[in-house]
Parts: structure tokens; sequence; C-alpha cells
């Protein structure tokens, strides 16, 4: 059995790309088994899939703690989710990022291969530029890099169970599937053991949530940042008060201050500020 | 630095699990403002209970109670028992439900606790369907709206039952206090909530609530959708003590409803006959609300009968 972990943010369709894949797969005859974590889905909240494919039906039906793949639709959660927890050795991790796979090394030992998902969605018109529909195009690199279902297979799957725009992402697959590179720096390690199915559940000290939710930033779900122009800003409170995130503060002189950690990046700040002095920008 | 129209202490944390530009986010926060913190939330099975719990961790800087989707009157009911034997008499108890767990599945609660004449504050956010389980239609839907359980095709177009009166069923109950709020005038939704506070018995309020991915609109556009909203008639300001009834943001002149309905996805497939319909449907309970606040000096509304003493 090959389990299989998606890591994405809402909007990107980490889910869709794991029903996908488990279409995909019976296609080619298997067994798949797919569905989401429960959790929160909004737009750019991080979102978990999984998958597991085999040649006899799959039994379990637990979320996936040691899987042998993982797939991370957007490099930017490399940073907070941890990602790889269960991978074992020598599994493979396939990232959307542009960049080489060997500078990702540094996540582990695995097999690691990288594609310009964003790129590729973007040259097929999915999604926009702050948020490309990526999932497509990383299925069709998962295909060649995993060899665990076909390229024809995804390709089926897509035209019959897309949502939208079957031909786009169909192509979108293909050019995944053409443009993934995967790591040749050192050996690629062995398949080291696989970890227990079932990992024991670590519940915190304190099992009544009384934690801030102020311990856990949500800066990266934003694709804009609102930049402030001092300059223009009349010190009037528009921004603060209708922030849904309590996102601005004052400085000791009244100004606006951005509190980057929370921002979601939903435009509403500079929607209402009265001299327009806050523009949404991409990030650097 | 212009003077804060609106109280500074901040009793909702960042960091909580709404989608960008989530007006029922905005609502809590004003809410808890004018609230402070002597206060315990109810929450039932809604989006707020997910925003709220990020696990392990609270985005409520006061104690907040989860309770089942149909029993939010009921839990405040007992939430103000349980202090008052506490002899905490001056907490807050508020409960506070999406527009699907009060005006329909927690109705029947509601109710009870109005009637009961609980000393609670009910808060129903309106966001106009079923949103945490993915847009499906409520009894406070609008006529019109694509939801997912009214889909826009050859046999359905869009909801085809008007909007539930969550307020006319309220007042029915004879409450303190009763009032509609919208996040998009800050100022008029902190009075409102200060007033409840101020009271005692059975208080509602009735929050305004655009929701971005629910609505289909893009999510900077939270603020001026709410405005549109009143300032249309769809979604007057208004508060009823006691059975008297005030208009809080008065217009000599509506905006037309196209205005509003045009910005929102969810109402794209609505033609010119359709929008003509809704305008004419705004129109008369705008006025009807107009006459109800005319005869002010004539407390309660001339169906009902003035309360009995409690
Ligand atoms: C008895 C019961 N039925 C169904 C559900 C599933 N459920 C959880 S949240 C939710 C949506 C509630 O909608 P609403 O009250 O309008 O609040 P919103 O999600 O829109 O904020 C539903 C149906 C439940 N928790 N309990
Ligand atoms: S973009 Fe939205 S979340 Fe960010 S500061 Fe502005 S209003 Fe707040
Ligand atoms: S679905 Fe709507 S109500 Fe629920 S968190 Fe998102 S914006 Fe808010």
């Amino acid at each position: 059995m090959i389990e299989v972990r998606f890591h994405g943010r809402g909007g990107q369709g980490a889910v869709v790309a794991s029903e996908l894949l488990a279409h995909a797969a019976f296609r080619d005859g298997k067994f798949p088994q797919s569905f989401p974590f429960f959790g929160v889905e909004r737009r750019g909240a991080p979102v978990t899939a999984y998958a597991r494919i085999d040649d006899r039906p799959v039994d379990v039906r637990t979320s996936v703690t040691a899987p042998d793949i993982v797939v991370v639709l957007d490099a930017g959660l490399l940073r907070r989710v941890p990602v790889t927890a269960g991978l074992r050795a020598g599994g493979l991790l396939l990232v959307n990022s542009p960049r080489r796979p060997e500078e990702l090394a540094g996540l582990g030992p695995f097999r690691i291969a990288a594609v310009d998902a964003a790129r590729i969605a973007l040259r097929h018109g999915l999604g926009s530029v702050t948020l490309p529909i990526v999932n497509t195009a990383v299925l069709g690199a998962f295909a060649r890099v995993s060899g665990v279902v076909s390229l024809d297979a995804v390709r089926a799957a897509i035209e019959s169970f897309s949502p939208a725009r079957q031909v786009e992402n169909a192509a979108a697959a293909s050019d995944g599937y053409t443009d993934v590179v995967t790591a040749e720096v050192g050996p690629i390690p062995e398949l080291g053991p696989a970890s227990p199915r079932t990992v024991p559940l670590v519940l915190p000290e304190d099992p009544v949530a009384s934690r801030s939710s102020e311990t856990l930033p949500t800066a990266d779900w934003r694709s804009l940042t609102p930049v402030i122009d001092l300059g223009r800003c009349t010190r009037c409170n528009f921004c603060w008060k209708f922030c849904p995130d309590n996102a601005i503060e004052f400085d000791a002189a009244g100004w606006p201050v951005l509190r980057g950690e929370f921002c979601k990046g939903c435009g509403i700040c500079a929607a209402e500020c009265p001299p327009r002095a806050i523009a949404m920008r991409a990030e650097a | 630095m212009a003077r804060l129209t609106i109280p500074a202490p901040e009793l909702m944390h960042s960091g909580h699990a709404a989608c960008p530009g989530c007006a029922p986010a905005l609502a809590m926060r004003l809410l808890l403002k004018a609230l402070g913190p002597s206060t315990i939330v109810s929450v039932p099975a809604c989006c707020w209970t997910v925003i709220a719990t990020p696990y392990p961790t609270t985005a409520l800087g006061v104690p907040m109670l989860d309770n089942p989707i149909e029993a939010t009157g009921a839990s405040i009911s007992g939430l103000r028992a349980a202090a008052d034997a506490l002899g905490l008499s001056d907490v807050r108890i508020v409960g506070f439900a999406g527009d699907g767990g009060t005006s329909d599945i927690g109705l029947q609660s509601l109710s009870g606790m109005l009637e009961r004449r609980t000393d609670a504050i009910y808060v129903m956010y309106d966001n106009e369907a079923y949103m945490n389980t993915g847009v499906q239609r409520s009894g406070s839907s609008p006529k019109g709206a694509w939801t997912t359980t009214t889909p826009v095709g050859e046999r359905s177009h869009g909801k085809a039952e008007p909007k539930k009166d969550i307020l006319g069923i309220v007042l029915a109950h004879r409450p303190t206090y009763a009032a509609t709020l919208n996040p998009s005038f800050p100022e008029d939704f902190v009075r409102k909530a200060e007033r409840a506070r101020d009271l005692r018995g059975p208080r509602f309020l009735h929050v305004f609530a655009p929701c971005p991915p629910g609505w289909k609109y893009s999510s900077e556009q939270t603020i001026a959708i709410g405005r549109l909203a009143t300032d249309t008639g769809v979604f007057p300001l208004y508060e009823v003590e006691e059975g008297t009834c005030r208009i809080t943001r008065t217009m000599n002149a509506l905006k037309p409803v196209a205005e509003y309905l045009r910005a929102q996805g969810r109402f794209a497939h609505l033609n010119d006959t359709d929008i003509a319909e809704v305008q004419a449907e705004v129109q008369r309970s705008w006025d009807r609300l107009r006459a109800l606040a005319r005869s002010a000096e004539r407390p309660w509304p001339p169906t009902l009968s003035p309360p009995t003493p409690a």
C-alpha cells in the first residue's frame, strides 16, 4: 500500500488533487481511497488531504500519519507546517516550487522533487497570479516521479472529474509531467522501515483550550499585503475599526501599524481607507 | 490621533480561523468591545465554533461554551441560572449563533429562552445560509439567492421562498430589547450592544453578516456590501425597546436594491423583473417599518398586547 499526504492552502485544490489521484488509480485498476482532514478549509488556510492506493481493498480508515509520499502544493507551508512529519527516510517529497530540488535538500533524507506548478497553472490560465490553482500540474508531476499512477490515467481522471476547465487542467498535468525535476545530488536513500501505522495521540498538557489563538499566526494565509502610505494617512482609524482580524494597531503617535503576523490580506482596510492611503501589494 | 469612536480594548484575539474578510468575525470583535470582559459566550455548531477554536487555542478573551446547534437558547438559560446560583449575577450571558442555528434548528430553544424571560443576550449573526457546512439554504436566506441547495439552472432559479422575519418572531415574545446591527456601522453597532448590555431580561440582536465565499464576492467588499444593505433598505437599522420602535439610520430615499444585488455573485442570475420584485418588497417593508416607528408613542405594535409584568 502507498500512503500519500497532500498539504496545500484553501483554494489551491489539495482536496480535489487527492480525489483526482484516487480516480486515476482506480482507472489503473488499483484500489484507492481519498479523504480530507476534517478542519478549516478557508481560503488561504493550511489544508491537508490523504490518499491510499493498494492492489487490494484498503481497510484502514484513519488519517495518514506515516506517508510514503508527501505532496506540498505551496512551498510557503514548509516554513510553518511540519509537512514531513512521519515521512519515512527515502520517501518521496514533491514540492511545488520554482527552486531546484537540491536547494530543498535540507528538508531531510528524502527523495526530493520540485515542479514550478504555479508557472504552469498561470500559463494555462488556471487561477490568478495571487492564487494559482496548481493541483493538476502537481498531479502530472506526481505521476512521473512516483510511478504510482500513469499520466494517461491522471489526464482521464481530470477530463471526467475536474470541477472546471478540464482541457486546461489536463494540459497542465502533462506539463507538470514533463517539467518536474528530481534531485540528483547525493545517493537516494534506501526506503527506511515504515513507521507504525498508528501514532499515539499526544494531547497538550492543558486539555481545555486556554491558550490564545495569537500563538497561531495567520500571516501565511494572505497573498496580498496592505502597505500604508503614512504621507496620505489622516489617522482616521477606519482601517483599525473594520479589520475582522484585529491586525492593525497604533504606534505611540497614533499612526496605524500592520500586525503582519495576523493580517490575512482581505483588503478591507485598503477599500475603506478614506484618503486611499493603503495599497494591497504582492509580497516580495 | 483622531478620537476613537468605539472602545479600544480587544477581547477577540487575532489568529482565529475565519475566512479573510469575514463579517461574523468583525461582529464578534465589536460585540465584545461593547460587552466587556465580564461575559460568557455560548456558541453552537456554526462557523464561529470553528473560528474560535483552532485547537488547542481560543480566539475569545472570555469563557466560551460550545453547545449543540439546536440548544443555544436553553444553554444561556442554564448559564444564567448557574451564574446566579454562584452569586455572579453581574456576569453577562450571551448566545452567539448563526441564522440556521437560530431561525431554523434552534427556534424552539430561542423561543423558550425568550418566554422564560431569561436575563441574557441572544445574538444571531445572519450570513443568510448554513455556511460552515458549505452554503446550504436556511430559512433566513433571501428569496432569489443561489445556495448549494437552491441552485441556478433549468429547474431552479435560486431560493424560491422569502426570508424568514426572525425579528418579528422575537418581538412576538415581547423582549426587553431587540435591534438590528450591522458591522458596516460600528458606532451604531457598539451603541446598541452597550444598550443591550445595560438592560435586564431577554435581549436579541440581529446582526447582518456578509460572507465572501458564501455570497460570492471579493473579500475587500464586505463593509461596502453591508453599507449597501442598509442604505437600500434590505437591512434597515432599528431598535425596539419595551415595544417602542426607533429607526437608527434614517434615509429620505432608498438606494436602488440593484446596487446591492449586483455586487454579489449569489444574485448574478436575477433578471430585471426579479430585481423589480425585490425592490417592491423592500419598499413595502421599509414603509411598514416607518409606520411602526411613527407610532412610537404607543408602545408595542398594535398586533401585540402589552407585556405582562414579570
Ligand atoms: C443537529 C445538527 N445538525 C447538523 C449539524 C451540522 N452543522 C454544523 S455547523 C452547521 C451550519 C450552521 O449554520 P448557521 O447556523 O447558519 O451558522 P453558519 O455556519 O452560517 O455560521 C451545520 C448544519 C450539527 N452540528 N448539528
Ligand atoms: S488586509 Fe484585512 S486582515 Fe489585513 S489588516 Fe487589512 S483589514 Fe485587516
Ligand atoms: S464561511 Fe463565511 S461566515 Fe464562515 S468563516 Fe468564512 S466568511 Fe465567515
